[in-house]
């Protein structure tokens, strides 16, 4: 048992704290991956459509354990400052090489929060491109959270097994025990005040929140309306035809000859990269379906296309068994209404488990390569 | 203060395997900002990266601490927790709700996107905290006085 001077009642605080952040940030780490994966997946690499809230669930996560993670941060960070002006700043070759890891963890750290942050709120005050920058950052911040890990395992574990020495003052134990139970509150009202986008009962509360569940047309909130992605004129023409391409050639449907083929309810969430999530009761065409009309029914991979001449989500892959899946549709109708313009009017695409970015607006074309 | 802390903490052999199993992991965050440059503009992002770890050590640290020391002699020593619990979630809230609050990402075209009075509820916010601190903070002092009589 180390002795109980400030050192050794900040290590306690540390480990603590450094187990929480390993929790919050390898989770973070997983369902961002995990988004990743869905977005850019692999070629060998099959999403599963089932569970079709497992996205929903994911990213929530992912916010959520994020905006924890800021007060844990900032308090481990907190807890060690004294050691960022140790003196001599470097006492061995292996101590430099570990100082060094801390900008990784640090630097990675401290940016991972404060963009992801910046994301949900749509402040972009850099010229990259938010996802792939915070992609390869948490690689980096990951990588460096591992050498500290391997680091400090010995005496976190040693702290978490171990009883605070009998020596160590009431007032001293209690102060970290306070110290700890602030630095919880925080995390949890700072969660609160954010998930009420995606747990309905907390947006009272959420006041941070970027959604309001309820909030937008048919009661779901949009993430780009059809103005913004210039579609307004394309999505409103009676010309409209859904054109879906396969290996039995071309078809183009009218919105009259899509609503007289056979039309399927599913409800299914649409579920934000940026943590918000709401169901909704979707109605219109198997995608299956369409794809029979152009003897595609065994296609192993389509894409859909939307009306967008442009923009990085102008189109989405599905494949293998989301293809074939009973809730994959072509939508027309939201709620038992027509879809609103905003939602994707005429058709959209709605189909389990995909981020909503994935979930593509004012169908154009369905392409089987 | 500087105690060499890290004698006592760091395992040479938990940091040997650390690197051996973290450095590859951090190559490849680096190696996917270099292939995918167009996206991720790595001299940009290299900024971010080191600005992030420079602005958190050399501008909030010492504010925090200038804080904390400033808060610390000013009240009751019986306070300072409930105080400086008070503080960290008024803290983290006010830091947080700052894009909401300047409105950055403020959208004509879509009312669904940040919907929300966002100055209003992080001052209600912030208001409640800093009552339910004075609460506490308050009790803390009684208690502290009670128990010094006894």
């Amino acid at each position: 048992m180390t002795p109980d001077t400030s050192a050794a009642v900040e290590t306690r605080s540390a480990a603590w704290l450094g187990v929480a952040l390993g929790i919050t940030f390898t989770l973070c780490f997983a369902t961002g991956l995990w988004s990743h994966v869905l977005q850019h997946p692999p070629a060998w690499f099959t999403p599963p459509p089932r569970p079709a809230g497992l996205y929903r669930l994911t990213q929530g996560l992912h916010v959520t354990a994020g905006t924890a993670s800021i007060p844990l941060l900032l308090a481990k960070l907190w807890t060690v400052r004294r050691r960022l002006t140790v003196w001599p700043p470097v006492r061995s070759t292996l101590h430099a090489v570990e100082r060094l890891a801390l900008l990784p963890l640090v630097g990675g750290g401290v940016f991972l929060l404060l963009s992801g942050t910046a994301n949900v709120a749509r402040w972009y005050p850099w010229h990259f491109y938010f996802p792939a920058a915070h992609y390869a950052a948490a690689w980096i911040a990951i990588g460096g959270l591992v050498v500290h890990a391997g680091a400090k395992a010995g005496t976190t574990l040693a702290v978490v097994r171990a009883r605070p020495a009998d020596s160590t003052p009431d007032a001293t134990r209690g102060d970290r025990r306070a110290f700890l139970a602030g630095v919880a509150a925080a995390s949890g009202v700072l969660v609160v005040a954010t998930a009420g986008g995606t747990v309905p009962a907390l947006s009272p509360v959420s006041v941070l929140a970027q959604r309001r569940p309820g909030q937008g047309p048919h009661g779901l909130p949009i993430n780009k309306t059809a103005a913004a992605a210039n579609v307004v004129d394309a999505a409103l023409d009676p010309a409209y035809r859904l054109v879906v391409t396969g290996p039995g050639g071309e078809r183009a449907l009218s919105l009259a000859e899509l609503r007289a083929l056979p039309q399927h309810h599913a409800t299914l969430p649409i579920a934000c990269v940026e943590g918000w999530s709401a169901t909704a009761r979707w109605r219109g065409v198997r995608v299956r379906d369409l794809l029979a009309l152009v003897d595609a029914a065994d296609a192993p991979a389509v894409t859909v296309e939307s009306l967008q001449r442009a923009g990085r989500y102008r189109s989405s892959e599905l494949r293998g068994a989301q293809i074939r899946d009973a809730d994959t549709l072509l939508a027309l109708e939201l709620d038992d209404a027509p879809l609103d313009l905003d939602h994707g009017y005429p058709v959209r695409l709605i189909a389990p488990g995909r981020p909503g970015v994935l979930q593509t607006k004012w169908v154009a074309r369905v392409v089987v390569p | 203060v500087s105690e060499p802390v890290d004698d006592t903490t760091t395992s040479r052999r938990g940091l040997l395997a650390g690197l051996v199993l973290g450095v590859p992991v951090i190559l490849f965050g680096i190696r996917s900002a270099i292939l995918d440059a167009h996206d991720t503009h790595p001299a940009e992002l290299s900024r971010w990266l080191i600005g992030s770890a420079a602005v958190h050590d050399l501008v909030l640290l010492p504010v925090v601490g200038l804080v904390a020391w400033t808060l610390r002699r000013a009240i009751p020593a019986a306070s300072w927790p409930a105080v400086r619990a008070g503080a960290l979630v008024a803290g983290t809230l006010a830091l947080v709700s700052w894009p909401y609050v300047r409105g950055y990402g403020a959208s004509t075209g879509n009312p669904s996107l940040l919907p929300r009075d966002y100055t209003l509820g992080t001052l209600l916010a912030i208001a409640v905290t800093l009552i339910v601190t004075a609460v506490a903070a308050t009790a803390a002092v009684v208690r502290a006085r009670r128990r010094s009589r006894a």
